[in-house]
């Protein structure tokens, strides 16, 4: 059986890890294997057809594919190894992969692990809707990838459960391709989506959005045949009475993304429950040394520009590290603390901070609003604050902090009002 | 389409498949007919997977007596049929001094069934063999275990059809006549299908309609009051946790045996099941109070449950005999009828059904020998072959040399389950031409992961394109009138993939 | 979209830049509509938004052409520039017709000015032609 010894492997070649072996290359790692499961890189890019990436990171509004293709041609110019169709069975907290494709199955000890998996969706069983278990449920991105890569028409008459934006952009390549879309419900009081989306996807196609509505029941004993809608309350709990019913032949569910967290979880890595991604401190590194996430294994980014920026740096620590395993120093984990995320914050990452160098805090608000401060602190004291015009839960918002705010062994908390 | 047979079998569920395959020992050509287009789809696959080791029976009844045979036959038959099967006992637990008394009870009913091994053991042994668990006392029934009832029943059919029985699916049976005994007697049985069998015994073993299947043989009196149990699965994180069947001590007119968590063989755990009385024989619908419950249920007994740890929830429907107001289970109608000469009813085969199997089926075959010669043939082939672990179950040096002898084994398809390519391919060549979603699911365990398809689907999609020149309007979740999908978005879009192996298929 | 009478103010958010202003923009119910006046807006750049928006919202929008001899059996397209709202439909409907043959390059024109819109559909995947992939899989 095979047993490689590698520098810095990166699990997964969509958008993180394209990045993030970039990176690593550049910061002088000669040895980086870069190992998708797909035929061909370039992940969950590649069903996202439609445009938006790249105006931060190109000025372009490019699609999924082409931004992928930037990347990927970078990747193949640069000392790379590149296997696609292997997939990473299992990860050890001593950093060995046992690694599975047509051409063998064997083991790899890395210097240094890029966790780049991405993220699945939720599924209809997760969310517990009742009824019975006809054909034509999907989740959105399932169909997207049925409709974009396999030419298949999942159904004719759809409703989309969740106002997210995959929901919502495949709301409109149905209603493109002839479909037509009943409505989108969203069980919460306000759309999980970007405004854009609503627009141009909903509001353009005169698609009702139903707020604070959920599915309560799927009817159809061989094909879907409709859905049960209820109102619900505030505690998401569905009125009595309130029951509709909506004729469709599928049902499309956009209600959440869950970051790939497998290899996590069977290595032994922390995992943080608000985020579903494993705690990294400011370098990306897990709690496993070594081990390094990024991109939506991580947390669920809405922009893959920051995906791309994420990813490089935590390429970049990762070489950092493997460089310095080969010479013989297994580099000392410096001590970190929790960060924590308090008033009208749902997480920020890293979870974890060792202090005394430039970061840049991701986070997520709990609520949307107007002209809202968000709120550095350290040890009980405000260091930094920044006023954001427009802030919503689904957006997420970057904070660079200098090092200078950030004393190692500080406590740190960072809030919202 | 006239077919002639000297048995037919109206029912492919985990009995009617285990009959087939003890027939198939014999040179008596047999016919097993189901209304789906796969074996297993009513009640066989949806249930918890129990080997009941024959406590909870009262003596001197069919169920206690094929329970405790079954029990015994299943073990040598799951190791020929290549199905897994764990003997992982299971403890009947007391909170009180009245169930206390029920495990008494029991113990006595259990030695007087003939079963092995029952002890009543206190709080420190009971904990021993299953941590954490609350309770006085327990019965322990080393006896008791688990089995995957799928496997199980599809692989019955499989090696039913390797020795010479034939498998006719999608056939509803619609009418049943007596033929007089100067045209040769038996009976022609006629299908939705619009086909005619003509066959010296049937025998009804379909479950929830084995009421239909007996009026229809001019046998009224039988009715099948349909009682649903429904199920969370829960995902194989927790795997190991339960390392016994732990189950409450039983309540005496409850229609089942209560909600209790089950280990499956393949790993995961099952809340369930619940029993709710329905209409409508088909009504696998799962509802929002009783998933609620099975909810609380499990978060209760397994406080480190998440939202995302209830992978998935299904239904299964009990054939009972005995209506709501009467409660409880009434024991099994096995009988070579009477009146009706060469029709073998068999009525109310709910729980212990699948433990029974074995035993029902050697006793159904005796039935049949009062009608027909049994002569054994020597071609009977006892052992499926192939593998009863999946790849991903495997050594690695094991996994590494299948997968250099066949690169179908390195390409994961489903990656919640760890099923390859190889493994999908087997399953879709299997002998009964059934390649539905479901039917590919029973057989390797695709899209029963914690993402239900989301990875693999796509791939599925992709495999039957290119071995099977599947279009979309060709894929189907169980049958007809479940198509996965409408059509093409562009249509006139010719995909030929090269990417066929040597040996390509037309 | 249809030409029925607007409501005589239209609420929506200005997405030119992440201020996000919300945008009143008071309208005649004319067919197409006209802007009567525009508020909320912090800079000019909103009023032009909310202009083009009401009376003539152009969008981008993407779909799939088929492919004859490719790997793949469609190439992602996208439009080269947002195009009228209006024209989405005639637009697709020459998308739906258009056959492409491998192999498809990122930026290959297949389409020139769909519905007189005056765009260009360009290919945002490559698509090799069939044969030169040969037996690879996995």
């Amino acid at each position: 059986m095979k047993c490689e010894i590698r520098g810095v492997v990166v699990i997964g070649g969509g958008p993180a890890g394209l990045a993030a072996a970039l990176s690593a290359v550049e910061a002088g790692c000669r040895d980086v294997l870069l190992l998708e499961r797909d035929i061909r890189l370039g992940g969950i890019l590649n069903q996202c057809i439609h445009d938006g990436f790249g105006l931060h990171a190109f000025g372009e509004a490019l699609s999924g594919p082409e931004y992928a293709a930037r990347y990927i041609d970078r990747v193949r110019t640069h000392d790379i190894e590149v296997r696609t169709g292997s997939m990473v069975l299992s990860l050890s907290r001593d950093r060995v992969l046992e690694v599975s494709s047509r051409n063998g199955y064997g083991t790899i000890r890395a210097d240094a692990v890029v966790l780049a998996m991405g993220c699945r969706e939720r599924t209809r069983e997760a969310l517990s809707i009742p009824g019975a278990r006809p054909s034509g449920i999907y989740t959105a991105g399932a169909a997207q990838n049925l409709m974009n890569l396999e030419n298949i028409l999942p159904g004719r008459r759809a409703v989309i459960l969740g106002s997210g934006d995959i929901g919502l952009i495949m709301a409109r390549r149905m209603v493109l391709e002839g479909a037509s879309v009943e409505g989108v419900y969203e069980v919460l009081p306000y759309a999980s989506g970007l405004p854009r989306n609503l627009r141009q996807c909903l509001d353009d196609y005169g698609i009702p959005l139903h707020l604070s509505t959920t599915v309560t029941e799927v009817l159809g004993k061989g094909r879907l045949e409709g859905v049960v809608v209820s109102r619900v309350d505030e505690s998401r709990s569905p009125i009595p009475g309130t029951e509709r019913e909506v004729p469709c032949d599928v049902l499309l569910l956009s209600v959440g993304l869950i970051p790939e967290n497998e290899l996590a979880r069977g290595c032994g890595i922390s995992l943080d429950f608000r985020t579903g991604g494993a705690v990294v401190d400011e370098t990306f590194m897990t709690d496993v040394p070594g081990v390094f996430a990024c991109g939506n294994a991580l947390h669920v980014h809405d922009l893959v520009d920051w995906v791309s920026v994420e990813a490089s740096e935590a390429g970049r620590e990762a070489a950092d590290w493997a460089v310095a395993f080969r010479r013989g120093r297994e580099p000392e984990v410096p001590v970190s603390l929790p960060v924590k995320a308090g008033e009208g914050v749902r997480y920020v990452l890293p979870g974890r901070l060792r202090g005394g160098r430039d970061a840049v805090l991701s986070l997520r608000v709990l609520a949307p609003g107007r002209d809202r401060d968000v709120i550095l602190r350290v040890e009980g004291r405000d260091v930094l604050r920044r006023t954001f015009p427009r802030v919503h839960p689904a957006e997420m918002l970057r904070l660079a902090v200098p090092g200078s705010d950030l004393p190692p062994g500080g406590v740190v908390e960072v809030v919202s009002s | 389409m006239e077919r002639r047979y000297d048995v037919l079998i109206a029912g492919g569920g985990v009995v009617g498949c285990a009959i087939a395959r003890e027939l198939s020992r014999y040179r008596v050509r047999t016919a097993l007919l189901d209304r789906e287009r796969d074996v297993g789809l009513g009640t066989s696959c949806r249930n918890s997977g129990v080997l009941h080791s024959g406590i909870n029976y009262t003596p001197g009844t069919l169920r206690a007596r094929l329970a405790v045979e079954g029990n015994r036959r299943m073990h040598a038959l799951c190791r020929d049929l290549r199905v897994k099967c764990r003997t992982i006992g299971k403890l009947t637990v007391a909170q009180d001094e009245e169930d206390t008394a029920t495990l008494a009870r029991l113990l006595e009913q259990g030695i007087a069934n003939g079963v092995p091994g029952l002890r009543i053991i206190g709080q420190e042994e009971m904990r021993r063999l299953q941590p954490g668990v609350e309770g006085i006392r327990a019965l322990h029934s080393p006896s008791s275990g688990i089995v995957s009832p799928y496997a199980l029943t599809v692989a019955l059919a499989e090696n039913a059809v390797t020795n010479g029985v034939h498998v006719h699916l999608g056939q509803e049976v619609l009418e049943i006549r007596p033929r007089l005994p100067e045209d040769g007697g038996g009976f022609v049985v006629r299908t939705a299908a619009g086909d005619r069998f003509i066959a010296l015994v049937v025998v009804n073993a379909a479950g929830v309609f084995a009421d239909r299947i007996a009026a229809l043989a001019g046998i009224p009196g039988f009715r099948i009051y349909p009682c649903r149990g429904e199920y969370y699965v829960l995902d194989r994180r927790f795997d190991g946790v339960l390392r016994t069947l732990v189950y409450p001590a039983p309540r005496p007119h409850h229609p089942g045996l209560g909600i209790h968590l089950t280990p499956t063989v393949d790993g995961n755990i099952l809340i369930g099941p619940s029993a709710e009385y329905v209409e409508d024989p088909g009504d696998l619908a799962c509802t929002a109070a009783i998933l609620r419950k099975l909810q609380e249920k499990g978060r209760g007994l397994l406080p480190d449950l998440a939202g995302a740890d209830f992978i998935r929830s299904f239904a299964g429907i009990r054939a009972k005999q005995s209506p709501p107001e009467e409660g409880g289970t009434r024991d099994y109608i096995i009988e070579d009828h009477k009146d009706v000469k060469g029709f073998i009813n068999l009525v109310g085969i709910e729980s212990p059904g699948l433990t029974a199997s074995p035993a029902i089926a050697v006793m159904v075959a005796e039935m049949v020998g009062h009608h027909l010669p049994l002569e054994e043939k020597e071609t009977f082939v006892s052992c499926r072959e192939g593998r009863r672990e999946f790849f991903c179950e495997l050594a690695p040096e094991e996994k590494a040399a299948l997968v250099a002898e066949d690169p179908d084994y390195g390409e994961v398809v489903c990656r919640c389950e760890g099923i390859t390519r190889r493994e999908v391919l087997d399953a879709l060549a299997n002998p009964l031409g059934a390649r539905t979603l479901v039917s590919l699911k029973y057989r390797a365990r695709v899209t029963m992961g914690r993402c239900q398809g989301g990875f693999c689907l796509p791939r599925i999609v992709r495999i039957l394109r290119d071995e099977f020149g599947y279009d979309p309007e060709d894929y189907f979740l169980r049958g007809d009138s479940s198509p996965l999908f409408v059509g093409k978005v562009r249509e006139d879009a010719v995909l030929r993939t090269s990417v066929f192996a040597e040996g390509v298929r037309p | 979209m249809s030409g029925a009478r607007l409501p005589s103010h239209l609420k929506f958010l200005c997405v030119v830049c992440p201020n996000g202003c919300d945008l009143v923009v008071a309208v005649e119910g004319t067919s197409p509509p006209k802007v009567l006046d525009v508020t909320g807006h912090r800079c000019p750049r909103g009023v032009d938004y909310a202009v083009s928006e009401v009376e003539r919202p152009l969008r981008s929008i993407a779909s799939s052409v088929r492919v004859r001899g490719g790997e793949m059996s469609l190439a992602s397209v996208r439009t080269d520039r947002p195009i009228p709202l209006e024209s989405v439909f005639g637009v697709m409907e020459e998308i739906r017709r258009c056959v492409a043959e491998a192999p498809v390059r990122i930026g290959d024109v297949l389409l020139e000015n769909p519905a007189g819109t005056g765009c260009r559909i360009l290919a945002t995947r490559n698509v090799e032609h069939l044969e030169k992939r040969g037996c690879q899989r996995g």
